[in-house]
């Protein structure tokens, strides 16, 4: 994959929203258990 | 393309399809979770999950290509590698969304939990909203449709888990805890359909986007199994031990897989506004089954059959309002600048991806080539879930045949017309 489109990947607002969403369930889940 | 097989094409509109994929969706999701109530020897929750999962992985690679074949699949990811990125995080967050489930319904039981992770479609309707311009350009008509029917099938889920819950009220002490665990499961499965909807602005197939997604799914459901059930070790004797009954959920996960495969075609061509609240139906076919197949009802107060009926009419209101909400042109033009975003954004051919959009796909119509590994796959399936059948020990359960049989119909009935529809309509695009 070009540089370009990772850099296009890295700052697009689409991947930031659920991998922020995936982190905070993840913390949950650890906490939870 | 000939112009004889453009003319062969069905001509139903884009929206009337994806409601009754919406809504396949929802009579096989609820379905799938027919084969998991055979199960009563008391396994581990997430044994019992994992192996739903491990049975979507075999399907999820099995009917896409059977219908497509791996050729235009491998082809539809080298044209978009970078949506493979979102099709492992959507298997991630639903992972994740499915285990923190469990811990809602230990803490607060089913009655509490399943509402609050159903707001899902809340969550997605939003994100819809907010990221891929859905119900903008609406009239405040056809807003009002679309966001008070997903109300109303949240508060008929909320209604029919109430009149259900029949056991606990769960763990006490732990009720916080709960309800926290079951908004944090809204919240994946609601984001979850981000890169869903991400992936059909960009003209992905939906059928590559799930044989992503599962390698996502499957991984994080190993490792999170690993992790509760006390390391791989673990896991493998559990699985060993469930060997008489693995096939119940296997079944379940194929069920499934058909069941999301609509789903993931109401979401590219109805929205996740729109699309997940219909799927979101599908607690009345869960519903069905155990109160007309396995007898879970039997005994139950006039009173709660009565909230029954009225959470069940509530939910068919609401998933009617979506049905009659047609996005007018002017919020069709919204979806396009969504999709020009991703078209300029990742250099994406424009005209190519509105045409797959639109159910058009250039490449739908060309003979792919069959390779032998297809052959394989099949054959591997298909011998995974003979293994499984045989050595398979009968549950002691009561069923009510006729109503089965009943309801297996009409199960069938759904996917023969809405797969020969978007046959006809997308060739599966």
């Amino acid at each position: 994959m070009k540089r370009s489109k990772l850099v296009c990947i890295l700052t697009d607002v689409h991947l930031w929203v659920p991998v922020v969403v995936l982190i905070l369930g993840t913390a949950l889940l650890m906490t939870l258990r | 393309m000939s112009q004889g097989v453009v003319a062969a094409r069905s001509t139903i509109s884009l929206h009337k399809l994806g409601v009754f994929c919406g809504l396949s969706a929802a009579v096989w999701l609820g379905s799938a979770e027919a084969p998991t109530k055979l199960v009563n020897a008391g396994f581990s929750p997430f044994i019992i999950s994992m192996g739903m999962v491990m049975g979507a992985f075999v399907a999820r690679w099995t009917v896409p290509t059977l219908l497509k074949g791996t050729g235009f699949m491998f082809n539809d990811l080298r044209e978009k590698p970078h949506l493979i990125v979102w099709g492992l995080l959507a298997g991630m967050l639903w992972a994740v969304g499915n285990t923190l489930t469990v811990f809602g319904v230990r803490n607060v039981g089913l009655s509490i939990a399943f509402p609050l992770w159903n707001m899902n479609s809340l969550v997605g309707l939003a994100w819809g909203c907010l990221l891929f311009k859905e119900l903008h350009g609406a009239s405040l008509k056809s807003q009002a449709k679309v966001v008070g029917g997903a109300l109303a099938i949240v508060l008929g889920a909320a209604v029919l888990a109430m009149a259900t819950a029949q056991q606990n009220a769960g763990t006490p002490g732990k009720a916080a805890t709960g309800i926290i665990a079951a908004l944090g499961a809204g919240c994946m499965f609601g984001t979850m359909y981000i890169p869903y909807r991400k992936a059909y602005i960009s003209g992905m197939n939906p059928l590559s986007f799930v044989t992503i997604f599962t390698f996502g799914e499957l991984g994080t459901v190993t490792l999170l199994t690993a992790i509760n059930s006390g390391g791989a070790s673990q896991v493998m004797v559990q699985l060993h031990l469930a060997r008489t009954m693995l096939f119940w959920p296997f079944v379940g996960g194929f069920c499934w897989v058909i069941g999301d495969l609509f789903q993931q075609y109401a979401a590219k061509y109805i929205g996740i506004g729109r699309g997940i609240p219909l799927s979101n139906t599908n607690q009345l076919w869960g519903l069905a089954w155990g109160a007309l197949v396995f007898g879970e009802f039997v005994g139950l107060a006039m009173g709660a059959r009565l909230l029954i009926l009225a959470g069940s009419a509530v939910m068919i209101a609401g998933a009617v309002s979506i049905s009659m909400a047609e996005p007018p042109p002017s919020e069709m033009e919204n979806w396009d600048a969504a999709m020009h975003r991703e078209c300029d954004r990742y250099g994406l051919d424009r005209v190519n991806v509105a045409a797959v959009v639109a159910g058009n796909d250039p490449l739908a119509d060309d003979k792919h080539p069959r390779r032998w590994w297809e052959v394989l796959i099949m054959l591997v399936a298909t011998g995974i879930f003979v293994w499984l059948a045989v050595g398979t020990r009968a549950q002691h359960i009561t069923v009510n045949f006729p109503w089965m049989y009943v309801l297996i119909v009409g199960t069938m009935i759904p996917l023969g017309l809405c797969g020969t529809l978007l046959w006809r309509r997308t060739r599966f695009s």
